[in-house]
């Protein structure tokens, strides 16, 4: 089906040496990069970090799906400058680069900005990289090998394998309801898609489980699996290689007190003004949007 | 909508070297595909699961839009509409009546599509009770719709549809997991809608249901129309039948092996077979179903 193209949430068929990457060597990555976003307020690094993140895309062959992906950050990007021009979420005193009006704008505020989207920028796609170059049967098997409780790691792959399916469910729902004439805008819209997928998602989940349950789920002994992943050397070099990275610079970042560049980085009222006039209008445009479709009929 | 027309009352169907790809690119799923449907005509499509059939009905209403050739539903270009504006000319039904109820009674649920294309609230009500006394649904009306069994859920379904009185219907795989009651009932209503003069468009494994009900059978395979003729000739194919890894009936099949060699008819149904039989040992045909003969 042609839904195949519109999952941007899914693992992503291929043979690229990002694919080849052993699955727990992945995973240090990920969570290197979290742990380093969230211990570091360097924009250089997080920004480096997303750019290093987006290049691996393109060597794996799934730019276009994790650009796809990547909208969600429309809102979020735009609604975090915004709040945080005006508003920063650090300590006072904020520096006041310009105004509208009354509104005060901050340069502070702009420079947390881009820290708090910077680390949700380079987690995103680092995580959207992995997931869709690694079949969620080969982090199952690399969990168990970590000793991973059979239960909880079950899950994981369970919750990774329905994402895919359940979009599909979205789109065969969506068509569905378009051929009763739905008019496909407004949260009246929203509404006759939403109900069938939840429908179908607790049906499932209980299918699965009974289905589960009746083929033994739970019992004791050793659990195999079908499919093997091995750790080459090369996937040790890339796991190590991500551990002392990200630790020698998590290190660094928390010795140097979050290493924040706000006091170097010294952003233009220009630049501010203009950053918060087309964040708020974007945020602002997503908001009126979805005010007007709940109550358009 | 205004489109041309080459004739004052076009086909229902006037598809011409329809192909479509999918967006990915390597895969064909249907490959320059010829078909016209006349108004009012009943017809069935057969074929193995990836054949294309279920690609081709959704060219039907513009769910999805060809990479080439050109699809006209009564007239009108369904490439260049969308769903939304094809509803009011084709209703589709879909497999999974789950996949189209939300609203919470019967009752909201087939008000939906008629209000979505403009009816109005008289004609709604009028619309729903039509719909309501066919189907039965007299008793579920302000139930929900996910509280009443599947079976009376799939007659939900279709009922939303049929009450959007589309000129087309097209049914997808109708039969599947129904009780032989609903699928009685699915029946009737293709005979009535054929009464009417509604085109119906049947997608189905089903071939007692296609045999009985359908007046000409279309027959897919690797995304290609491959015969297209009526029931009885398209089941007396054996080639084709093996060809295509279908199955005709299985009256048609004892038929085939026993009354057909001696000059008998290839029969679609139990009641045609029963009567050739009948008519070699001089004997009248008992019609009547074996429940209706316990019951009696």
């Amino acid at each position: 089906m042609s839904m195949q193209a519109a999952l941007p949430i899914a693992m992503i068929p291929g043979n690229s040496i990002i694919h080849r990457i052993n699955p727990l060597a992945k995973l240090v990555w990920v969570v290197g990069y979290v742990v380093l976003a969230f211990s570091t307020q360097n924009i250089v690094i997080l920004y480096s970090m997303a750019v290093f993140a987006f290049i691996l895309a393109p060597i794996a062959g799934v730019t276009k799906p994790l650009l796809k992906a990547c909208l969600i950050l429309v809102p979020v990007g735009s609604s975090l400058l915004a709040l945080q021009i005006i508003a920063p979420a650090v300590e006072r005193p904020w520096t006041e680069v310009a105004s509208l009006g009354p509104l005060p704008l901050y340069g502070d505020g702009l420079y947390y900005g881009f820290v708090l989207l910077g680390r949700i920028v380079a987690s995103l796609i680092i995580a959207l990289v992995m997931v869709m170059t690694t079949h969620p049967s080969d982090l199952f098997t690399s969990f168990a090998k970590l000793k991973v409780p059979y239960t909880l790691n079950f899950m994981l792959a369970m919750t990774l394998q329905l994402i895919p399916v359940f979009q599909r469910e979205v789109g065969i729902i969506l068509s569905a309801q378009k051929s009763r004439g739905m008019k496909g805008t407004g949260f009246a819209a929203v509404l006759p898609s939403f109900v069938p997928v939840f429908v179908g998602a607790i049906e499932r989940v209980q299918q699965l489980s009974i289905s589960l349950e009746s083929r033994g789920f739970g019992s004791n002994g050793v659990k195999t699996s079908y499919r093997q992943v091995r750790g080459r050397p090369s996937d040790w070099v890339v796991g190590i290689v991500g551990a002392l990275v990200v630790a020698g610079l998590s290190t660094y970042s928390i010795m140097r007190g979050t290493w924040s560049l706000a006091g170097e980085i010294q952003f233009s009222s220009v630049f501010v003004f203009v950053t918060f006039l087309i964040s708020a209008t974007i945020f602002a445009g997503i908001i009126l949007a979805a005010i007007l479709f709940s109550f358009k009929k | 909508m205004p489109d041309s027309t080459t004739t004052d009352v076009p086909l229902a169907i006037d598809i011409r070297d329809a192909r479509y790809v999918y967006p990915t690119g390597n895969v064909v799923a249907l490959g320059g595909v010829d078909l016209k449907v006349e108004r009012g005509e009943i017809i069935g499509i057969i074929g193995q699961n990836g054949s294309g059939k279920t690609t081709l009905t959704k060219l039907f209403n513009g769910l999805l839009k060809p990479t080439s050739g050109s699809v006209i539903i009564n007239g009108i270009d369904a490439a260049k509409h969308t769903v939304q504006q094809m509803a009011a000319h084709v209703g589709y039904v879909f497999q999974n009546p789950n996949h189209q109820l939300f609203a919470r009674t019967v009752q909201a649920e087939l008000e939906f599509g008629p209000r979505n294309i403009g009816v109005t609230e008289d004609d709604i009500a009028v619309r729903v009770a039509e719909a309501v006394e066919f189907f039965g649904l007299q008793d579920v009306i302000e139930e929900h719709p996910y509280r009443v069994s599947f079976p009376i859920r799939k007659l939900v379904g279709i009922a939303s549809i049929v009450a959007m009185r589309p000129s087309i219907i097209i049914f997808d795989e109708p039969s599947t997991g129904q009780d032989h009651n609903t699928t009685q009932i699915i029946n009737d209503l293709m005979r009535r809608l054929r009464e009417e003069g509604t085109t119906v468009v049947c997608v189905s494994h089903d071939m007692p249901l296609l045999a009985d009900v359908v007046e000409r059978v279309i027959v897919m395979k690797n995304t290609e129309i491959i015969a297209d003729a009526t029931p009885r000739e398209v089941f007396a194919d054996k080639a084709l039948m093996a060809r295509t890894n279908l199955q005709a009936p299985q009256v048609t099949e004892i038929a085939l092996q026993t009354v057909v060699p001696f000059g008998g008819p290839v029969a679609l149904t139990p009641a045609e077979l029963a009567a050739d039989i009948a008519s070699r040992v001089g004997r009248k045909a008992k019609t009547a179903s074996p429940a209706a003969e316990v019951a009696s």
